[in-house]
């Protein structure tokens, strides 16, 4: 999987200071409204998939295709909310963005003892060790948050650190929820790389 | 009417993986209510119906199977309706007790979502494998719809067909 969102020379900060006060009205709940509709379809689609695998092994490729498309989605929201990037998040799920990407490579097999393994222990083995480790990747990110949007507010210049930080954070989420959601087989590593 | 008057029907091995996956996705869509965790028998409709929607262009195949999947679910959504609602005019209604009906209706309504779900779970094992499997009513209706050059539906996976292009201009006589 490689997720990266693009570190920008300069960073406006009229964008800024307008995601910060009215960001909730314009990107928040406009993009979240739709969201919810497209996630509940995205849910139904993981159970079908789900079946899906225990018959036959493989990931409908059509569906597999839609949740990246979703995550991608997902991930353009994530980056404007945390001030990753510039510019409104394109809508839709074949919505195209400069800042930020998404590869999944589609397996052709995907394991059937693993995802009952998932289904049953995941939440041992993967949510609760990576929660942790998250937990606190998290809680410094809100930390450099603030010093980075100080930073771009008085500079226009989002210190490359954070970023790197913020965007590594997101990442471990993402392999976390693409394992979780039987859409890799490869356990997540304990890495922001 | 005449076998010409539909096209030929695909053989398994002239069928992509992706569409036997899509069509057998259509028949996976009666677990749709255990993804929003709520139990009525609405839920799968819908699903069914969001799926037709978003998937019959891609191929007659998969039009096939997500039109007959739709069909099918109707009579096992309306039972379940009427089973729904006869439980909670006894849950809440103080007229309304358990008697012999309510328990003839209870197995007759078990009865059909079991045939449903086997016959639903055996459709979707053939759409995988590429097989044609016709229900009872609705699979000669959907073969008809789908299959009968009658159908003007563009799809995605064939060529343009000129004998189902559509006359806009006519001549005046």
């Amino acid at each position: 999987m490689k997720l990266n969102i693009t570190h920008q020379e300069r960073y406006s900060r009229s964008e800024l200071l307008l995601r910060g006060i009215f960001g909730v009205i314009y990107i928040v709940l406009p993009h979240l409204f739709l969201l919810f509709f497209f996630s509940l379809w995205g849910s139904i689609l993981s159970v079908v998939a789900f079946i899906s695998i225990i018959f036959t092994g493989r990931y409908p490729e059509s569906m597999f295709e839609y949740q990246v498309k979703l995550l991608r989605w997902n991930l353009r929201l994530s980056a404007r909310l945390a001030n990753l990037a510039d510019d409104y998040p394109a809508f839709g799920l074949d919505g195209t963005d400069e800042h930020t990407s998404l590869e999944v490579p589609y397996p052709e097999r995907i394991s059937r003892g693993l995802t009952i393994v998932r289904l049953l222990f995941g939440v041992i083995y993967v949510i609760l060790p990576h929660a942790i480790f998250l937990y606190f990747r998290t809680l410094w990110g809100v930390i450099l948050s603030i010093y980075a949007f100080l930073s771009v507010l008085f500079t226009a210049k989002f210190p490359k650190g954070a970023h790197d930080f913020l965007v590594g954070t997101i990442r471990w989420q993402y392999r976390v929820n693409l394992y979780m959601g039987n859409m890799t087989d490869t356990y997540p590593p304990f890495s922001s790389k | 009417m005449s076998v010409e008057s539909y096209y030929t029907l695909p053989q398994p091995h002239e069928l992509s993986e992706r569409e036997k996956e899509d069509a057998m996705g259509a028949y996976l869509m009666m677990f749709a209510s255990l993804a929003t965790s709520l139990p009525l028998p609405i839920i799968n409709l819908i699903a069914a119906v969001v799926y037709y929607y978003v998937n019959r262009k891609k191929g007659r195949f998969i039009h096939f199977n997500c039109l007959q999947s739709l069909l099918s679910q109707l009579p096992t959504t309306l039972v379940n309706w009427g089973l729904l609602y006869w439980s909670l005019q006894i849950f809440f209604s103080e007229s309304y007790v358990l008697n012999d009906k309510f328990y003839a209706y209870l197995g007759f309504s078990v009865l059909a979502n079991l045939i449903y779900f086997v016959y639903s779970i055996v459709a979707a094992i053939r759409a995988r494998k590429g097989i044609f499997m016709y229900f009872i009513f609705f699979g000669p209706y959907a073969y008809q719809k789908v299959y009968s050059k009658k159908n003007r539906l563009k799809y995605e996976n064939e060529d343009h067909h000129p004998d189902v292009e559509q006359k806009v201009n006519t001549p005046p006589i």
